[in-house]
């Protein structure tokens, strides 16, 4: 290339052809002041601070103009100075000063120029709408407000991350940076690398900090991280930043590492040697005795197991899905974890208790780490794809021979299926499939929570949420949904951070195909669907609901209420509901009134049942019939209990001697829980409650329908 | 209620005819006293059956309202009969004793079924912050506890000496009635409100409220107390009654 | 500032869930006075039978006749087979007797049939009408002739009237003549002037039959010569007939004397009230008997003394009007009925007010074979 001879600033410059007047002025030791120019990244323009003189009719951006023969450039005339001024008075208007990165660092480049100019406030007027924030990442915080659309993050992201994930948004006032499809950050395809971060000038992006959390362990040395292939292409920067939130820990064997039931908010990654996950409280159910009946006998509660005590309705479960690689056998629940398992993903991303109790069987070294890590390394495409091959190794063949249509595949089929299948992430309140869309896929649920729901004249009813090992989707595929066709018959939605396996049509349809069985019990169990479905909407009321809202008696699809009038308050109800139940009362005669009734605390069958969100053994769920049943592998850590609003669900203390966890070889006495619900005794012809009252004062009551008069009236 | 009627007609038509010719008088002795005094002791096998059934309240026997109404009407019919049984006449002492009981639980049972009927409404008018009867210690201790972390973290802008003051008078005026709102004074309020400055009476407002609770699970107490303790009287008596008159009956029988 | 809420989860996780199996003052207390009650009970009558008192196991007081035996069951209560006890006839019999009715009856009832005993301390023969109402109401016999009335159920219903005065019934048997209308009139000639007879001067109330010498010889002597101031004797005539014959002895003209005298008396004094019968003429005559009946009804017993209250023309009317001997001066059912109707307030009318089941005239001497340590312990 030819050279070019100009002049800036009175000085001759000589450059090859190509070069820009900025990169001219910047060999000739001239820095001219820019905001959206960055070195390795390819100018764009847009800042207009780095305009120059260049003899046009216009000023021009340096960064973009390219060096002409004889060109005569002033970087620094008084024109240019008050227009750099002004668009810096401009840019500080709107700017939250000081901005997150000024206060982190002090290093704002805006703020920086603008101190430089002198500039202490600004003429110009504040914009009036606000730009929001955007805080959906766990590792970079994004503050539109400073954002000043200089077009460094999009490029960075995609010129030398080639991640693509930010582009532009909008125009004109609207004007923003957006990630995906304008999701939120911690939604998107981000990979939280932090070249945006590192790229923008203001504190639009930065990095967060880890507040006040301190693992214990040795911490993890950045140098040791990046070592890792798990690590490969995380920031540097974030790691050193959030030094804690990811420790090294070394566990003997025999030591206890989590306890099932508790609350956490790490997860584990295995590096070497093996892991014993069980479930320590004994799958049964309690039964409560003793009492005043008899003078001297005291209260006692025991548990009775399954052959013991058989409940109508009860699943035989093959196995018991927990947060962890695989899943337990349902009849010895023990499994063995090994180097490159993550175990305690859900209670790390979501905070739900820990759903089984893990011990080391050798010497064990594990990373633990929060939420944020986490997130990066799930995001680390390489990481990723090591999970999900795990995966489909070990846990897809139990989840789909737990799916009891697909019991009898065959094992050479679900090797063929295991390449095939697909493993998607969703975020919170993503839609998974729509009702009325055309099915294409069968999904099953490897982590996280999905709600599925209905439309209906009333609003949404939530048929149930699935966790763990459940499934959907087969109604629709085999095209026996309502309108015919193939249409989706509900709409799935994930509640948190969920990850489906999807099975396409046509492997569905291959293994319909292959197992004709398979396709009779579907339609056996899609007939029956859509039967009820139609009950459902035979039921609509056109009852204004505002009154019921208050105590959230809309919410309910069956009430236990007892008429106040008649009830002489005796308890004959409570002692039978606990007869019937081993001893423990699913009722509670207390509670908030409605007319001259009590709203007695029994479980109401919840239109949306925010008791099933998050158990993280899949313990609780709901029968056709719409009430809820909780089986007894239930593991006590009460988040049901909690979630239910109306305090329906209780926690039943009794003791069991197991081996003790802190001291092995020796039995240790503990308490442990089981929770319990009411299950409306479908397996009388009449609650036991409402048969016992001598009274006639309980009633199990659609309140629709029993309160009509009252509301209406 | 229809069934119980007829078979009254019947027995004391039956009754009417078999007393006059009896020689000897209408007794237990005679063919037809005797059914009626078996007749009359079944039923009160019957009614002390309410008791065993309410121990097995799931086993399907029939619904506790069919066995409660059972108990009441065929209750009132056992008067009538054992009156037939033994002539309108008390004769000896057992027999005296057992026609005592009797009418004692009789009279007990209408009086309990009478306070059943109206009791509930009271308590359901008086008491808006009804809770379960046995759980009322254990409510109320709650409830003082509830006082006691209301006051004790108190964050309200108020000079240290009001809130000195404000303490005290909760120790004065409040926690006593709490402890025991049989037998101390009611707080009164209103003058409690003139005296406390402006910044407590949210406070204060929170503590009338469990005062009021407090007021209204004794009254809770006290009608419970009033639909229940006849149960004292009519249970014990009756099992008493069941027991005379078994030995009764064998003895009658035996001579 | 958050004011006080109340929400259904709070209001439900403030109870203790188990409190229904916990034991509270009123059904706790409900099962210690259960078992006091019943125990109480038990034990009472424990205490009296293995005292021996057994009158707390009594069915009622025992009649007067028995209150002996009141902690004597056994006496009456003998045991049979098994675990009963019957109160046999035997039982009865040890030491009461109890003659047939009547050899036609159709059945004989059971003792304790009539007599109840355990009804309070009245007298054991006080039966109840319904005793005999139940063969009387509807009387059979056993060879299926009956001789009287069929159906009666009470003394005023089905009580036919007494067989003295039924119609056709026989008069009146005695044969002294006697008109009660003259005895009675006001202006009757006494001894000493003119005299008002009541009843009660020749019927006493306990010995109603009035005997010469007490009631009728101060107006009637037997005067037969007025130079004697003794009269006969009032015997029969051979007595008579030697007391004329010594009174005249001194005399002369004896044996005239004593005819004319004899002659006297035969054709007047004495047959002014007897009848005077000649086995064969020219003898002396013989005095018929004068058959004045003592007890009119021989099934029922009538106790005057009882009626005191009322005076005897109440029921002996006729009596005022009654001129000849034949008449039979007692009152018909009706007059009885008048005051014994079977009403609340009427007189009592039960059968064994007058009648008597038993046939006493056929009763055996005592056989009972007690001692006295026997009922005295």
């Amino acid at each position: 290339m030819s050279d070019l001879h100009l002049t800036i600033d009175g000085q001759a410059v000589t450059v090859p052809s190509g070069t820009t007047v900025f990169d001219a002025a910047r060999l000739q030791g001239i820095a001219i002041p820019t905001l959206c120019h960055q070195q390795n990244e390819t100018p764009a323009g847009v800042c207009r601070l780095c305009v120059v003189e260049a003899g046009g009719r216009v000023l021009s951006a340096s960064c973009v103009r390219p060096a002409e023969e004889g060109m005569t450039v002033a970087t620094n005339s008084d024109k240019v100075r008050n227009v750099r001024r002004t668009l810096l008075e401009l840019l500080m208007a709107d700017h939250p000063s000081p901005c997150a990165r000024q206060n982190q660092s002090g290093d704002c480049e805006l703020e920086t120029l603008a101190r430089q100019e002198g500039l202490s406030g600004s003429r110009f007027a504040k914009r009036l709408s606000p730009r929001g924030q955007d805080d959906s990442s766990l590792a970079i915080a994004v503050d539109h407000e400073a954002c000043i659309l200089c077009d460094r993050c999009v490029r960075g992201c995609g010129e030398i991350r080639n991640n693509f994930v930010l582009g532009r948004r909008g125009k004109g006032f609207n004007a923003g940076i957006a990630f995906d499809l304008n999701k939120p950050m911690g939604n998107s395809a981000c990979v939280s690398c932090g070249e945006c971060v590192v790229s923008c000038p203001t504190g639009a992006l930065t990095n967060k900090f880890v507040v006040q959390t301190e693992l214990g362990g040795e911490p993890a040395e950045v140098e040791d991280l990046l070592k890792l292939p798990y690590f490969q292409k995380v920031s540097g920067t974030f790691l050193e930043l959030n030094r804690n939130a990811v420790v090294k820990r070394h566990f003997r064997a025999g030591e206890i590492i989590c306890r099932e039931g508790e609350y956490g908010s790490t997860a584990f990654y295995l590096l070497e040697g093996t892991a014993q996950v069980y479930l320590s409280t004994p799958i049964a159910h309690v039964h409560t005795e003793g009492g005043a009946h008899g003078f001297f006998q005291r209260l006692g509660s025991r548990l009775l197991g399954r052959k013991q005590d058989r409940r109508e309705g009860e699943v035989n479960r093959r196995t018991i899905p927990i947060d962890a690689p695989v899943d337990l056998p349902y009849d010895n629940p023990v499994a063995e974890l090994g180097p490159g398992d993550l175990f305690g993903e859900m209670t790390c991303m979501s905070l739900y208790p820990r759903s089984a109790t893990v011990r080391a069987a050798t010497a064990c070294t594990m990373y633990e780490m929060l939420r944020n890590v986490l997130d990066i390394m799930q995001r680390n495409k390489n990481i990723k794809g090591r999970l999900d091959e795990n995966y489909r190794r070990r846990a897809l063949e139990d989840h789909l021979k737990n799916v009891p249509l697909f019991a009898s595949l065959t094992p050479e089929f679900i090797d063929s299926l295991r390449d095939r299948v697909e493993l998607v992430r969703f975020g919170k309140g993503d839609v998974i499939c729509r009702q009325g869309d055309l099915a294409d896929s069968f999904y099953l649920i490897r982590i996280g929570f999905v709600k599925v729901s209905e439309d209906h004249p009333q609003g949404e009813l939530v048929l149930n949420y699935l966790g763990r090992g459940g499934y959907f989707g087969e109604i629709g595929l085999l095209g026996m949904g309502a309108g015919g066709g193939g249409r989706r018959t509900a709409t799935c939605s994930a509640l948190d951070h969920v990850e489906v396996v999807r099975i396409g049509a046509e492997d569905f349809q291959r293994m319909v195909d292959s197992f004709p069985e398979i396709r009779g019990s579907l339609e056996q169990v899609a007939a029956k669907h859509l039967e009820q479905n139609r009950q459902r909407l035979k039921q609509s009321t056109d009852v204004p609901l505002d009154r019921f809202l208050a105590q959230g008696l809309m919410e309910a699809q069956s009430l236990l209420v007892l008429d106040l009038e008649k009830c002489t308050r005796c308890d004959a109800c409570v002692r039978a509901c606990a007869d019937a139940h081993d001893g423990v009362t699913r009722l509670i005669r207390e509670g908030l009134r409605f007319d001259n009734y009590l709203v007695a605390t029994s479980c109401r069958q919840c239109r949306d049942p925010l008791c099933m969100v998050g158990c993280p053994v899949g313990s609780i769920r709901r029968r056709q019939s719409l009430e809820v049943i909780i089986e007894d592998w239930c593991i006590g850590c009460g988040l049901c209990a909690k979630n239910c609003p109306y305090g329906n669900i209780t926690l039943h203390p009794f003791e069991v001697t197991i081996d003790n966890l802190d001291a092995p070889g020796k039995r240790a006495v503990v308490t442990k829980q089981k929770a319990t619900s009411c299950d409306l005794c479908t397996e009388h012809a009449e609650p036991s409650c409402v048969y016992a009252c001598p009274h006639d004062a309980a009633h199990r009551v659609d309140p629709n329908q029993f309160f009509r008069d009252v509301i209406s009236g | 209620m229809v069934g119980t009627s007829l078979v009254f007609l019947a027995a004391a038509i039956v009754y009417a005819v078999y007393a006059l010719p009896t020689p000897g008088g209408p007794r237990g002795g005679t063919v037809i006293g005797l059914a009626f005094g078996i007749a009359g002791y079944a039923l009160m096998l019957f009614e002390g059956l309410l008791g065993a059934r309410k121990k097995v309240p799931v086993w399907r026997l029939g619904r506790a309202q069919t066995w409660m109404r059972g108990h009441l009407w065929l209750g009132l019919l056992t008067l009538p009969l054992i009156l037939f049984h033994a002539g309108f006449a008390f004769r000896g002492a057992l027999t005296t004793v057992l026609m005592a009981l009797l009418a004692i639980v009789v009279v007990s049972g209408i009086v309990g079924a009478v306070l059943q009927h109206y009791l509930p409404r009271a308590i359901t008018t008086r008491v808006p912050m009804e809770t379960i009867y046995e759980e009322i210690p254990h409510v109320r201790a709650q409830l003082r506890e509830e006082a006691e972390q209301l006051v004790g973290t108190l964050a309200v802008e108020a000079e240290h000496d009001d809130k000195v003051r404000f303490h005290e008078t909760y120790a004065q005026s409040i926690r006593p009635f709490l402890e025991s709102p049989e037998t101390a004074p009611s707080p009164l309020f209103p003058s409690l409100r003139r005296a406390i400055p402006v910044a407590f009476h949210q406070a204060l407002e929170d503590l009338e409220n469990i005062c009021e609770e407090e007021r209204q699970l004794n009254r809770q107490r006290r009608l419970y107390h009033w639909l229940h303790a006849w149960l004292l009287v009519h249970v014990p008596l009756s099992i008493a009654l069941l027991v005379l008159g078994g030995i009764h009956a064998v003895m009658a029988l035996r001579y | 500032m958050a004011g006080r809420t109340r929400t259904t989860k709070k209001l439900a996780q403030r109870i203790d869930l188990n409190y229904f199996k916990r034991a509270y003052p009123i059904p706790r207390w409900r099962r210690i006075l259960s078992i006091a009650a019943a125990g109480a009970g038990v034990a009472w009558l424990g205490w009296a039978g293995l005292t021996g008192k057994q009158s707390a196991f009594n069915a009622g007081p025992l009649a007067k006749g028995h209150t002996i035996l009141t902690n004597n069951c056994s006496s009456c209560h003998v045991p049979a087979g098994g675990f009963g006890t019957k109160v046999t006839e035997t039982a009865c019999l040890t030491c009461h007797d109890a003659p047939m009715h009547q050899a036609r009856q159709t059945f004989t009832p059971a003792c304790t049939s009539c007599h109840v005993e355990h009804q309070g301390a009245f007298r054991l023969a006080s039966t109840s009408d319904a005793s005999c109402t139940q063969c009387h109401s509807s009387l059979k016999s056993a060879d299926g002739k009956t001789k009287f009335a069929t159906s009666i159920t009470s003394f005023s219903s089905g009580h036919p009237d007494f067989a003295a005065v039924r119609p056709g019934h026989a008069p009146d048997p005695g044969t002294i003549k006697l008109s009660h209308q003259v005895h009675l009139k006001s202006d009757l000639k006494g001894p000493n002037g003119l005299v008002q007879l009541t009843c009660a001067d020749c019927h006493g109330l306990t010995n109603r039959s009035p005997s010469y010498a007490q009631h009728c010889a101060s107006c009637h002597p037997l005067v037969f010569d007025s130079r004697f101031a003794e009269p006969v004797p009032h015997a029969d005539t051979k007595t008579v007939h030697d007391f004329v014959v010594r009174k005249y002895a001194d005399m002369g003209n004896s044996t005239q004397r004593v005819e004319e005298a004899e002659r006297l008396l035969w054709q007047k004094t004495c047959k002014e009230c007897h009848v005077l019968t000649y086995p064969a003429p020219e003898t002396r005559p013989e005095i018929a008997k004068s058959a004045i009946p003592v007890r009119w009804m021989t099934h029922a017993k009538f106790d005057h003394q009882a009626h005191q209250l009322v005076t005897c023309t109440e029921c002996h009317g006729q009596a005022k009007t009654s001129n000849i001997t034949a008449d039979v001066l007692l009152p018909g059912i009706a007059t009885c009925q008048k005051c014994h109707n079977g009403g609340r307030t009427a007189a009592d009318s039960r059968c064994f007010e007058c009648h008597v089941y038993h046939d006493w005239s056929k009763a055996k001497p005592a056989t009972s074979v007690h001692a006295v340590a026997d009922f005295v312990h």
